[in-house]
Protein backbone atom coordinates (compact mmCIF):
# COMPACT_ATOMS: atom_id res chain seq x y z
CA UNK A 1 0.00 0.00 0.00
CA UNK A 2 1.37 3.01 -0.73
CA UNK A 3 1.92 5.66 1.90
CA UNK A 4 -0.83 8.28 2.90
CA UNK A 5 1.73 11.24 3.04
CA UNK A 6 3.45 9.99 -0.53
CA UNK A 7 0.08 10.14 -2.28
CA UNK A 8 -0.99 13.53 -0.82
CA UNK A 9 2.46 14.84 -2.15
CA UNK A 10 1.45 13.54 -5.63
CA UNK A 11 -1.77 15.05 -5.38
CA UNK A 12 -0.52 18.26 -3.94
CA UNK A 13 2.28 17.78 -6.86
CA UNK A 14 -0.40 17.70 -9.67
CA UNK A 15 -2.60 20.32 -8.47
CA UNK A 16 0.82 22.88 -8.46
CA UNK A 17 1.77 21.77 -11.90
CA UNK A 18 -1.33 21.76 -13.05
CA UNK A 19 -2.04 25.46 -11.86
CA UNK A 20 1.56 26.44 -12.83
CA UNK A 21 1.33 25.20 -16.10
CA UNK A 22 -2.51 27.50 -16.58
CA UNK A 23 -0.49 30.61 -14.57
CA UNK A 24 2.19 30.36 -17.45
CA UNK A 25 -0.74 30.40 -20.04
CA UNK A 26 -2.44 33.33 -18.26
CA UNK A 27 0.99 35.72 -18.16
CA UNK A 28 1.82 35.09 -21.37
CA UNK A 29 -1.91 35.90 -23.01
CA UNK A 30 -2.14 38.79 -20.47
CA UNK A 31 1.68 39.97 -22.04
CA UNK A 32 0.66 39.16 -25.37
CA UNK A 33 -2.90 41.22 -24.63
CA UNK A 34 -1.02 43.80 -23.16
CA UNK A 35 1.79 44.24 -25.74
CA UNK A 36 -1.28 44.25 -28.72
CA UNK A 37 -3.34 46.83 -26.50
CA UNK A 38 -0.17 49.28 -26.57
CA UNK A 39 0.74 49.12 -30.21
CA UNK A 40 -3.27 49.66 -30.64
CA UNK A 41 -2.69 52.32 -27.98
CA UNK A 42 -0.38 54.46 -30.20
CA UNK A 43 -3.26 54.79 -33.41
CA UNK A 44 -2.95 58.15 -34.45
CA UNK A 45 -5.37 59.85 -36.68
CA UNK A 46 -3.96 63.09 -38.82
CA UNK A 47 -6.46 66.07 -39.33
CA UNK A 48 -5.05 68.25 -42.06
CA UNK A 49 -6.08 71.38 -42.31
CA UNK A 50 -6.94 74.01 -45.39
CA UNK A 51 -3.88 76.73 -46.07
CA UNK A 52 -6.33 79.54 -45.15
CA UNK A 53 -8.46 77.90 -42.53
CA UNK A 54 -9.19 80.98 -39.91
CA UNK A 55 -7.95 81.09 -36.19
CA UNK A 56 -11.26 80.66 -34.91
CA UNK A 57 -11.91 77.47 -36.67
CA UNK A 58 -8.74 76.09 -35.80
CA UNK A 59 -9.22 77.08 -32.11
CA UNK A 60 -12.87 75.16 -32.98
CA UNK A 61 -11.57 72.43 -33.99
CA UNK A 62 -8.60 72.26 -31.24
CA UNK A 63 -11.65 72.04 -28.83
CA UNK A 64 -13.83 69.51 -30.55
CA UNK A 65 -10.76 67.53 -30.20
CA UNK A 66 -10.00 68.30 -26.36
CA UNK A 67 -13.68 67.61 -25.61
CA UNK A 68 -13.26 64.01 -26.97
CA UNK A 69 -12.36 61.34 -24.13
CA UNK A 70 -11.16 59.09 -26.70
CA UNK A 71 -8.80 61.49 -28.28
CA UNK A 72 -5.90 62.97 -27.62
CA UNK A 73 -4.24 65.86 -29.69
CA UNK A 74 -0.70 64.96 -29.48
CA UNK A 75 0.87 68.06 -30.80
CA UNK A 76 0.06 70.21 -33.86
CA UNK A 77 1.85 70.11 -36.77
CA UNK A 78 2.21 73.68 -38.21
CA UNK A 79 2.94 74.28 -42.42
CA UNK A 80 6.71 74.88 -41.58
CA UNK A 81 7.00 72.76 -38.87
CA UNK A 82 5.43 69.76 -41.39
CA UNK A 83 7.93 71.23 -44.47
CA UNK A 84 10.73 70.86 -41.64
CA UNK A 85 10.15 67.21 -40.68
CA UNK A 86 9.67 66.39 -44.34
CA UNK A 87 12.93 67.34 -45.23
CA UNK A 88 14.11 66.02 -42.07
CA UNK A 89 12.87 62.56 -43.02
CA UNK A 90 13.98 62.64 -46.68
CA UNK A 91 17.80 63.57 -45.47
CA UNK A 92 20.56 63.78 -48.12
CA UNK A 93 17.45 64.27 -50.92
CA UNK A 94 15.87 67.02 -49.22
CA UNK A 95 17.34 69.10 -52.03
CA UNK A 96 14.62 67.87 -54.18
CA UNK A 97 11.86 70.41 -51.78
CA UNK A 98 14.05 73.05 -53.12
CA UNK A 99 12.60 73.11 -56.64
CA UNK A 100 9.13 73.93 -55.33
CA UNK A 101 7.42 77.04 -55.35
CA UNK A 102 6.11 77.35 -52.16
CA UNK A 103 5.73 74.58 -48.95
CA UNK A 104 2.74 72.31 -50.53
CA UNK A 105 2.01 70.55 -47.00
CA UNK A 106 -0.91 71.48 -44.75
CA UNK A 107 -1.19 72.28 -41.03
CA UNK A 108 -2.20 69.12 -39.16
CA UNK A 109 -3.00 67.84 -35.42
CA UNK A 110 -1.62 64.57 -34.68
CA UNK A 111 -4.28 62.82 -32.62
CA UNK A 112 -3.77 59.60 -30.03
CA UNK A 113 -6.57 57.50 -30.15
CA UNK A 114 -7.40 55.60 -26.97
CA UNK A 115 -9.07 51.76 -27.94
CA UNK A 116 -9.87 51.70 -24.14
CA UNK A 117 -12.12 54.61 -25.06
CA UNK A 118 -13.96 53.27 -28.04
CA UNK A 119 -14.21 50.76 -30.73
CA UNK A 120 -13.63 51.38 -34.53
CA UNK A 121 -16.93 51.68 -35.47
CA UNK A 122 -16.84 55.07 -32.68
CA UNK A 123 -13.63 56.57 -34.86
CA UNK A 124 -15.34 56.06 -37.96
CA UNK A 125 -18.16 58.28 -36.43
CA UNK A 126 -15.71 60.64 -35.28
CA UNK A 127 -13.92 61.11 -38.03
CA UNK A 128 -17.40 61.87 -40.54
CA UNK A 129 -18.22 64.37 -37.55
CA UNK A 130 -14.72 66.10 -37.88
CA UNK A 131 -14.80 66.18 -41.80
CA UNK A 132 -18.19 68.40 -41.11
CA UNK A 133 -15.80 71.42 -39.61
CA UNK A 134 -15.01 73.97 -41.29
CA UNK A 135 -11.14 74.50 -42.69
CA UNK A 136 -10.73 70.71 -42.14
CA UNK A 137 -8.83 69.66 -45.39
CA UNK A 138 -9.07 65.79 -44.68
CA UNK A 139 -8.93 63.27 -41.94
CA UNK A 140 -6.71 60.28 -42.03
CA UNK A 141 -7.49 57.35 -40.35
CA UNK A 142 -6.28 53.83 -40.77
CA UNK A 143 -9.33 52.12 -40.48
CA UNK A 144 -8.15 48.60 -42.01
CA UNK A 145 -5.48 48.34 -39.39
CA UNK A 146 -7.75 49.10 -36.45
CA UNK A 147 -10.31 46.91 -37.45
CA UNK A 148 -7.32 44.31 -38.09
CA UNK A 149 -6.39 44.83 -35.01
CA UNK A 150 -10.02 44.76 -33.19
CA UNK A 151 -10.08 41.41 -34.94
CA UNK A 152 -6.73 40.31 -33.56
CA UNK A 153 -7.97 41.16 -30.36
CA UNK A 154 -10.74 39.28 -30.35
CA UNK A 155 -8.88 36.38 -31.40
CA UNK A 156 -6.39 36.24 -28.68
CA UNK A 157 -9.64 37.24 -26.19
CA UNK A 158 -11.69 33.61 -28.08
CA UNK A 159 -8.22 31.55 -28.03
CA UNK A 160 -7.79 32.51 -24.77
CA UNK A 161 -11.04 31.82 -23.47
CA UNK A 162 -11.14 28.61 -25.05
CA UNK A 163 -7.97 27.11 -24.39
CA UNK A 164 -7.95 28.45 -20.16
CA UNK A 165 -11.89 26.56 -20.74
CA UNK A 166 -10.05 23.59 -21.72
CA UNK A 167 -6.82 24.30 -19.19
CA UNK A 168 -9.61 24.22 -16.59
CA UNK A 169 -11.56 20.87 -17.53
CA UNK A 170 -8.01 19.35 -18.06
CA UNK A 171 -6.77 20.15 -14.77
CA UNK A 172 -10.48 19.03 -12.96
CA UNK A 173 -9.49 15.85 -14.54
CA UNK A 174 -6.51 15.63 -13.74
CA UNK A 175 -7.01 16.47 -10.19
CA UNK A 176 -9.70 14.21 -9.76
CA UNK A 177 -8.11 11.44 -10.44
CA UNK A 178 -4.92 12.16 -8.50
CA UNK A 179 -7.60 12.52 -5.20
CA UNK A 180 -9.38 9.34 -6.52
CA UNK A 181 -5.89 7.98 -5.94
CA UNK A 182 -5.66 9.23 -2.55
CA UNK A 183 -9.03 7.62 -1.91
CA UNK A 184 -7.70 4.59 -3.11
CA UNK A 185 -5.48 4.32 -0.54
CA UNK A 186 -8.29 4.96 2.03
CA UNK A 187 -10.59 3.04 0.81
CA UNK A 188 -10.62 0.18 3.58
CA UNK A 189 -11.08 3.22 5.92
CA UNK A 190 -13.99 4.51 4.40
CA UNK A 191 -15.23 1.15 3.94
CA UNK A 192 -14.92 0.12 7.65
CA UNK A 193 -16.16 3.83 8.31
CA UNK A 194 -19.50 2.76 6.68
CA UNK A 195 -19.91 -0.53 8.48
CA UNK A 196 -19.97 0.95 11.91
CA UNK A 197 -22.51 3.52 11.05
CA UNK A 198 -20.69 6.79 9.65
CA UNK A 199 -23.06 8.51 7.74
CA UNK A 200 -22.04 10.13 4.33
CA UNK A 201 -21.39 13.32 5.59
CA UNK A 202 -19.25 11.92 8.20
CA UNK A 203 -17.39 10.46 5.84
CA UNK A 204 -17.44 13.29 2.98
CA UNK A 205 -16.53 16.61 5.06
CA UNK A 206 -12.74 15.23 5.86
CA UNK A 207 -12.41 14.87 2.25
CA UNK A 208 -13.70 18.15 0.82
CA UNK A 209 -11.85 19.97 3.80
CA UNK A 210 -8.72 17.58 2.39
CA UNK A 211 -9.50 18.76 -1.30
CA UNK A 212 -10.04 22.42 0.04
CA UNK A 213 -6.45 22.51 1.96
CA UNK A 214 -4.79 20.49 -1.38
CA UNK A 215 -6.22 23.34 -3.52
CA UNK A 216 -5.06 26.57 -1.10
CA UNK A 217 -1.75 25.00 -1.11
CA UNK A 218 -1.36 24.40 -4.66
CA UNK A 219 -2.67 27.81 -5.81
CA UNK A 220 -0.15 29.37 -3.41
CA UNK A 221 2.99 27.64 -4.47
CA UNK A 222 1.80 27.68 -8.19
CA UNK A 223 1.70 31.36 -8.21
CA UNK A 224 5.02 31.64 -6.17
CA UNK A 225 6.63 29.91 -8.98
CA UNK A 226 5.29 31.09 -11.24
CA UNK A 227 6.49 34.49 -9.94
CA UNK A 228 10.04 32.82 -9.66
CA UNK A 229 9.90 31.87 -13.15
CA UNK A 230 8.92 35.18 -14.33
CA UNK A 231 12.05 36.77 -12.46
CA UNK A 232 14.07 34.27 -14.13
CA UNK A 233 12.82 35.20 -17.53
CA UNK A 234 13.32 39.08 -16.76
CA UNK A 235 16.99 38.47 -15.88
CA UNK A 236 17.47 36.43 -19.43
CA UNK A 237 14.76 37.96 -21.79
CA UNK A 238 17.23 40.86 -23.03
CA UNK A 239 20.05 37.58 -24.36
CA UNK A 240 17.34 35.22 -25.11
CA UNK A 241 14.16 36.46 -26.08
CA UNK A 242 15.27 39.99 -27.42
CA UNK A 243 12.29 41.47 -25.85
CA UNK A 244 13.66 44.36 -23.98
CA UNK A 245 11.64 46.22 -26.16
CA UNK A 246 8.66 44.81 -24.79
CA UNK A 247 8.21 44.87 -20.97
CA UNK A 248 7.34 41.62 -19.56
CA UNK A 249 5.21 42.12 -16.76
CA UNK A 250 4.17 39.73 -13.89
CA UNK A 251 0.21 39.11 -13.59
CA UNK A 252 -1.82 41.83 -11.50
CA UNK A 253 -3.34 40.99 -8.90
CA UNK A 254 -6.77 40.07 -9.75
CA UNK A 255 -5.69 37.21 -12.62
CA UNK A 256 -3.39 35.79 -9.53
CA UNK A 257 -6.25 35.76 -7.15
CA UNK A 258 -8.10 34.20 -9.98
CA UNK A 259 -5.75 31.14 -10.50
CA UNK A 260 -5.66 30.92 -6.65
CA UNK A 261 -9.46 30.95 -6.50
CA UNK A 262 -10.05 28.45 -9.25
CA UNK A 263 -6.99 25.71 -7.49
CA UNK A 264 -9.31 26.30 -4.32
CA UNK A 265 -12.45 25.24 -6.41
CA UNK A 266 -11.07 22.88 -8.39
CA UNK A 267 -9.46 20.67 -5.50
CA UNK A 268 -12.81 21.07 -3.74
CA UNK A 269 -14.85 19.61 -6.57
CA UNK A 270 -12.09 17.52 -7.54
CA UNK A 271 -12.57 15.49 -4.10
CA UNK A 272 -16.31 15.91 -4.70
CA UNK A 273 -16.13 14.09 -7.98
CA UNK A 274 -13.69 11.62 -6.27
CA UNK A 275 -15.25 10.77 -3.40
CA UNK A 276 -18.58 10.45 -4.94
CA UNK A 277 -17.27 6.76 -5.94
CA UNK A 278 -16.18 6.08 -2.43
CA UNK A 279 -19.03 6.36 -0.29
CA UNK A 280 -20.87 5.11 -2.62
CA UNK A 281 -19.67 1.72 -1.38
CA UNK B 1 -36.56 -9.28 16.73
CA UNK B 2 -34.35 -10.44 14.12
CA UNK B 3 -37.25 -12.34 11.47
CA UNK B 4 -36.27 -13.69 8.00
CA UNK B 5 -38.77 -14.63 5.47
CA UNK B 6 -37.69 -16.82 2.67
CA UNK B 7 -34.46 -15.58 1.68
CA UNK B 8 -32.71 -16.48 -1.01
CA UNK B 9 -29.10 -15.38 -1.96
CA UNK B 10 -27.43 -16.78 -4.74
CA UNK B 11 -23.30 -15.64 -5.59
CA UNK B 12 -22.45 -16.45 -8.72
CA UNK B 13 -25.53 -18.68 -9.54
CA UNK B 14 -24.65 -20.64 -6.49
CA UNK B 15 -27.13 -20.73 -3.62
CA UNK B 16 -25.82 -19.12 -0.42
CA UNK B 17 -28.75 -19.29 1.46
CA UNK B 18 -32.25 -21.36 0.06
CA UNK B 19 -35.40 -19.94 1.26
CA UNK B 20 -34.69 -19.49 4.65
CA UNK B 21 -37.10 -18.39 7.68
CA UNK B 22 -35.69 -17.29 11.15
CA UNK B 23 -36.95 -15.69 14.01
CA UNK B 24 -34.74 -14.68 16.68
CA UNK B 25 -36.44 -12.87 19.63
CA UNK B 26 -34.59 -9.08 20.96
CA UNK B 27 -32.26 -10.18 24.04
CA UNK B 28 -31.71 -14.10 22.65
CA UNK B 29 -28.54 -15.56 22.96
CA UNK B 30 -28.01 -17.75 19.53
CA UNK B 31 -25.44 -20.07 17.86
CA UNK B 32 -25.45 -20.29 14.31
CA UNK B 33 -23.68 -23.28 13.17
CA UNK B 34 -21.90 -25.78 10.27
CA UNK B 35 -19.20 -26.39 8.00
CA UNK B 36 -17.60 -23.84 5.91
CA UNK B 37 -19.61 -22.69 3.34
CA UNK B 38 -22.72 -23.57 5.00
CA UNK B 39 -23.69 -19.85 4.91
CA UNK B 40 -23.37 -18.37 8.33
CA UNK B 41 -21.03 -15.32 7.02
CA UNK B 42 -23.88 -14.76 4.54
CA UNK B 43 -26.64 -15.07 7.14
CA UNK B 44 -24.93 -12.53 8.98
CA UNK B 45 -24.16 -10.20 6.63
CA UNK B 46 -27.97 -9.82 5.39
CA UNK B 47 -28.92 -9.56 9.23
CA UNK B 48 -26.45 -6.29 8.96
CA UNK B 49 -27.62 -5.34 5.31
CA UNK B 50 -24.44 -5.50 3.91
CA UNK B 51 -25.65 -7.99 1.37
CA UNK B 52 -29.03 -7.57 -0.02
CA UNK B 53 -30.86 -10.64 -0.69
CA UNK B 54 -32.38 -11.59 -3.86
CA UNK B 55 -35.66 -12.59 -2.69
CA UNK B 56 -37.42 -12.24 0.61
CA UNK B 57 -37.72 -10.07 3.62
CA UNK B 58 -35.80 -9.48 6.61
CA UNK B 59 -36.63 -7.33 9.47
CA UNK B 60 -35.14 -6.16 12.15
CA UNK B 61 -37.06 -4.74 14.85
CA UNK B 62 -39.84 -4.27 12.56
CA UNK B 63 -37.90 -2.18 10.03
CA UNK B 64 -37.96 -4.02 6.99
CA UNK B 65 -34.18 -4.02 5.26
CA UNK B 66 -35.66 -4.15 1.46
CA UNK B 67 -37.64 -0.95 2.36
CA UNK B 68 -35.18 1.72 3.49
CA UNK B 69 -32.81 3.96 1.97
CA UNK B 70 -29.34 4.05 2.49
CA UNK B 71 -28.96 6.61 5.07
CA UNK B 72 -31.52 5.02 7.66
CA UNK B 73 -29.34 1.48 7.29
CA UNK B 74 -26.34 3.86 8.11
CA UNK B 75 -28.23 4.69 11.67
CA UNK B 76 -29.90 0.98 12.02
CA UNK B 77 -25.80 -0.06 11.55
CA UNK B 78 -25.02 1.99 14.80
CA UNK B 79 -27.59 0.07 16.57
CA UNK B 80 -26.01 -3.32 15.50
CA UNK B 81 -22.36 -4.30 16.67
CA UNK B 82 -20.43 -6.65 14.11
CA UNK B 83 -16.92 -8.77 14.67
CA UNK B 84 -15.99 -9.54 11.02
CA UNK B 85 -14.12 -13.10 10.75
CA UNK B 86 -10.98 -10.65 9.41
CA UNK B 87 -11.59 -8.17 12.20
CA UNK B 88 -11.15 -5.24 9.79
CA UNK B 89 -8.82 -3.32 11.94
CA UNK B 90 -7.68 0.17 10.20
CA UNK B 91 -3.20 -0.45 10.55
CA UNK B 92 -2.32 2.95 10.59
CA UNK B 93 -4.71 3.46 13.90
CA UNK B 94 -3.92 2.91 17.07
CA UNK B 95 -6.08 0.62 19.22
CA UNK B 96 -7.52 2.78 20.97
CA UNK B 97 -8.44 4.88 17.77
CA UNK B 98 -10.20 2.09 16.33
CA UNK B 99 -12.20 1.30 18.85
CA UNK B 100 -13.19 4.89 19.59
CA UNK B 101 -13.85 5.18 15.87
CA UNK B 102 -17.03 3.44 16.56
CA UNK B 103 -18.20 5.62 18.97
CA UNK B 104 -17.34 8.70 16.73
CA UNK B 105 -19.12 8.66 13.47
CA UNK B 106 -21.92 8.43 15.67
CA UNK B 107 -20.99 11.81 17.00
CA UNK B 108 -20.31 10.92 20.65
CA UNK B 109 -19.08 13.72 22.70
CA UNK B 110 -14.97 13.14 22.95
CA UNK B 111 -14.95 12.59 27.02
CA UNK B 112 -17.75 9.93 26.80
CA UNK B 113 -15.44 8.42 23.67
CA UNK B 114 -12.06 8.53 25.89
CA UNK B 115 -14.35 7.20 28.72
CA UNK B 116 -16.16 4.33 27.25
CA UNK B 117 -13.27 3.12 25.03
CA UNK B 118 -11.01 2.60 27.67
CA UNK B 119 -13.76 0.81 29.94
CA UNK B 120 -14.12 -1.66 26.80
CA UNK B 121 -10.64 -2.18 26.23
CA UNK B 122 -9.98 -2.89 29.97
CA UNK B 123 -13.35 -5.38 29.44
CA UNK B 124 -11.38 -6.80 26.86
CA UNK B 125 -8.27 -7.28 28.94
CA UNK B 126 -5.97 -4.61 26.22
CA UNK B 127 -6.06 -1.57 28.54
CA UNK B 128 -1.97 -1.72 28.27
CA UNK B 129 -2.34 -2.24 24.47
CA UNK B 130 -4.11 0.97 23.44
CA UNK B 131 -1.05 3.39 22.34
CA UNK B 132 -0.51 -0.10 20.10
CA UNK B 133 -1.38 -0.54 16.51
CA UNK B 134 -2.60 -3.72 14.77
CA UNK B 135 0.15 -5.13 13.14
CA UNK B 136 2.01 -5.29 16.61
CA UNK B 137 -1.02 -7.55 17.93
CA UNK B 138 -1.16 -11.13 18.27
CA UNK B 139 -4.06 -12.48 15.91
CA UNK B 140 -5.71 -13.07 19.40
CA UNK B 141 -5.34 -9.40 20.48
CA UNK B 142 -6.60 -8.25 17.60
CA UNK B 143 -9.87 -10.38 17.14
CA UNK B 144 -10.13 -8.94 20.93
CA UNK B 145 -10.24 -4.85 18.90
CA UNK B 146 -12.43 -6.27 16.99
CA UNK B 147 -14.88 -7.56 19.70
CA UNK B 148 -14.38 -3.78 21.61
CA UNK B 149 -14.99 -1.68 18.45
CA UNK B 150 -18.40 -3.86 18.20
CA UNK B 151 -18.99 -3.54 21.59
CA UNK B 152 -18.08 -0.25 22.62
CA UNK B 153 -21.18 1.43 21.40
CA UNK B 154 -23.84 -0.67 23.39
CA UNK B 155 -25.46 -2.35 20.46
CA UNK B 156 -28.98 -3.84 20.88
CA UNK B 157 -27.99 -6.44 18.32
CA UNK B 158 -24.33 -8.23 18.21
CA UNK B 159 -23.23 -10.15 15.48
CA UNK B 160 -20.28 -12.30 15.74
CA UNK B 161 -18.74 -13.97 12.93
CA UNK B 162 -16.06 -16.81 14.03
CA UNK B 163 -15.28 -14.76 17.17
CA UNK B 164 -13.04 -17.13 19.00
CA UNK B 165 -11.07 -18.61 15.91
CA UNK B 166 -7.69 -17.27 16.59
CA UNK B 167 -8.07 -17.28 20.39
CA UNK B 168 -6.78 -20.32 22.89
CA UNK B 169 -8.82 -22.01 24.96
CA UNK B 170 -8.81 -19.58 28.01
CA UNK B 171 -9.42 -16.66 25.88
CA UNK B 172 -12.05 -18.32 24.20
CA UNK B 173 -13.55 -18.64 27.55
CA UNK B 174 -13.05 -15.19 28.62
CA UNK B 175 -14.45 -13.82 25.65
CA UNK B 176 -17.41 -15.82 25.75
CA UNK B 177 -17.86 -14.82 29.42
CA UNK B 178 -18.31 -10.87 27.78
CA UNK B 179 -20.38 -12.27 25.70
CA UNK B 180 -22.82 -13.28 28.22
CA UNK B 181 -22.45 -10.56 29.87
CA UNK B 182 -23.54 -8.38 27.47
CA UNK B 183 -26.04 -10.63 26.22
CA UNK B 184 -27.30 -10.04 29.98
CA UNK B 185 -27.64 -6.94 29.77
CA UNK B 186 -29.97 -6.67 27.09
CA UNK B 187 -28.29 -7.41 23.79
CA UNK B 188 -29.25 -9.96 21.22
CA UNK B 189 -26.48 -12.10 20.38
CA UNK B 190 -25.89 -14.11 17.04
CA UNK B 191 -22.64 -15.73 17.02
CA UNK B 192 -21.44 -17.31 13.83
CA UNK B 193 -19.21 -20.69 14.75
CA UNK B 194 -17.82 -24.41 14.11
CA UNK B 195 -16.43 -24.80 16.84
CA UNK B 196 -18.17 -26.87 18.77
CA UNK B 197 -16.54 -26.58 22.10
CA UNK B 198 -17.94 -23.15 22.29
CA UNK B 199 -21.38 -24.58 22.74
CA UNK B 200 -20.78 -27.72 24.89
CA UNK B 201 -22.73 -26.94 28.58
CA UNK B 202 -24.87 -24.93 27.14
CA UNK B 203 -28.45 -24.54 26.84
CA UNK B 204 -28.65 -21.71 24.76
CA UNK B 205 -30.28 -22.37 21.05
CA UNK B 206 -28.17 -23.35 18.14
CA UNK B 207 -28.77 -22.90 14.45
CA UNK B 208 -27.82 -25.36 12.23
CA UNK B 209 -27.26 -24.44 8.84
CA UNK B 210 -26.15 -26.91 5.77
CA UNK B 211 -25.98 -25.58 2.39
CA UNK B 212 -27.82 -22.29 3.17
CA UNK B 213 -30.54 -23.50 5.16
CA UNK B 214 -31.56 -24.80 8.70
CA UNK B 215 -31.35 -28.41 9.06
CA UNK B 216 -33.26 -30.59 11.85
CA UNK B 217 -30.87 -32.00 14.27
Amino acid sequence: MMNDSFVHLISLGTIIVSMLIFGTFLLLSFNIKTWLEDWGHSLTMAVYLEDDISLTNKDHIAAFLKSVPSAKIKRFISKDDAYRDLKIALGPHSDILEGLPNNPLPASFEVILDIHEANIDGFKKFQKKLESYKGIEEVQFSEDWSRRFEGMMNVVRYIGFTIGGCFCLCVLFIITNTIKLTLYSRSKEIEIMKLVGATDYFIRVPILIEGLIQGCLGGLLAILALYCGYLLLVTKKISFLSLAVLEFQFLPYEYWLSIFVISVILGLIGSMIAVGRFVNL
Amino acid sequence: MIQLFHINKNFGGKPAILDLNLKIRAGEFVFVTGPSGAGKTTLLRLIFGSDIPDSGQILINGINLSRINRSKLTFLRRKIGFIFQDFRLLPKKTVFDNVALALEVVGERANNIKKSTRQTLKLVGLAEKEKAFPLQLSGGEQQRVAIARAIVKKPLILLADEPTGNLDPILTQDIMVLFRSIHLKGTTVVIATHNQELMNNTALRKIPLQKGNIIDC
